[in-house]
């Protein structure tokens, strides 16, 4: 009975934030910033964007407003890119510099999304757009991967063992810092070390 | 004076029998039948697992970028639009996401993959007549 309300509740469209209040009192309360920011109630939220607004407007606005909701972002990190958002754990495999505990600010962002609008960059965005900023949480070594060659009736056999440096990157979080479209004079990949 | 301790130790070479023995055992305990209890069968096979362990890592490479192939290819085929096409048209507006995280976003960020997907076609009509 009691779903057949929540139905109910879910299909007249008025009424979409009576349903989220319910999810919202059903959460426990956690102290940590950006979980709070992670509530279910926000996918059902009614999609702020006009479609026939111009995008950079439009965006802008809800940048502003702060109704860009929970991001997501394409980052390059050590050779590798990675799709994040905030709260994710990556493994980096190989020699990286940063050692344990040390706060980061991932720049190379090539594509940042939210619900309702995607900022791609050419091949990034700009330095000053999208902060991302992480934690290395681990420095350590992988599991031991056998290297193994057999040739067999040729007295052939060669084995070693190899473990790589690891490190665990978490993502603290992704905020959208300044105004899309902004920044006239755009810059490229000249301040970027690779 | 005649050194028999150095004799002996030329001789008996390498750890104890049963330990060198433990070693592939323990490698070989979760294969069936008499391949997990008998030397001579259990050693045949766990070199055989560790030559495959060792080429697959290669080949699993090849086999994702195969999977992120076919994941871009129905995602580009959804908005009316090849693969190499999808590809060239993001290259040629410097856009360098990878393979993989295209993949992801066709499979999972459908949104953002159809803008993309825009700025593919949009690059592919402007060159059509050129």
């Amino acid at each position: 009975m009691f779903l057949n309300k929540i139905i109910g509740l879910a299909r007249s469209p008025t009424s979409v934030n009576q349903l989220s209040n319910l999810f919202q009192r059903c959460l426990i309360s956690s102290t940590s910033a950006f979980q709070n920011k992670l509530t279910p109630a926000q996918s059902l939220e009614v999609s702020k964007y006009d479609e026939r607004k111009d995008p950079v407007k439009n965006i802008n606005e809800m940048i502003k407003n702060d109704e860009a909701g929970r991001l997501f972002a394409v980052v390059h990190i050590c050779g590798k890119q990675f799709k994040v958002t905030a709260g994710d754990i990556i493994l980096i495999e190989g020699h990286w510099e940063p050692s344990n505990g040390d706060e980061l600010r991932l720049e190379k962002v090539l594509l940042c999304g939210s619900q309702d609008f995607t900022l791609i960059g050419r091949p990034i965005l700009q330095k000053d757009l999208v902060n991302v900023q992480a934690t290395v949480i681990e420095k350590s070594l992988s599991h031991t991967r056998t290297h193994f060659k057999f040739k067999k009736r040729k007295q052939y056999r060669r084995i070693n063992f190899q473990r790589q440096p690891t490190t665990v990157l978490r993502i603290n979080s992704i905020e959208i810092k300044n105004l899309v479209n902004q920044n006239k004079n755009a810059e490229s990949l000249e301040n970027v070390f690779y | 004076m005649v050194f028999l301790t150095a004799v002996n130790l030329i001789r008996s070479r390498g750890p104890d029998e049963w330990w060198r023995k433990r070693k592939i055992f323990k490698l070989a305990a979760y294969f069936y039948g008499r391949r997990r209890n008998c030397y001579s069968l259990a050693i045949r096979s766990v070199h055989r697992a560790l030559v495959y362990a060792t080429k697959s890592r290669q080949e699993r490479k090849s086999d994702l970028a195969e999977l992120w192939k076919q994941r871009i290819t129905a995602g580009a085929a959804q908005h009316g639009i090849e693969y190499w096409q999808f590809m060239d048209g993001l290259h040629k507006n410097n856009i360098e996401i990878n393979k993989k995280n295209l993949a992801d976003l066709a499979a999972w960020e459908p949104a953002s993959f159809e803008s993309l997907a825009k700025i593919s076609k949009d690059f592919v009509e402007k060159n059509r007549n050129k």
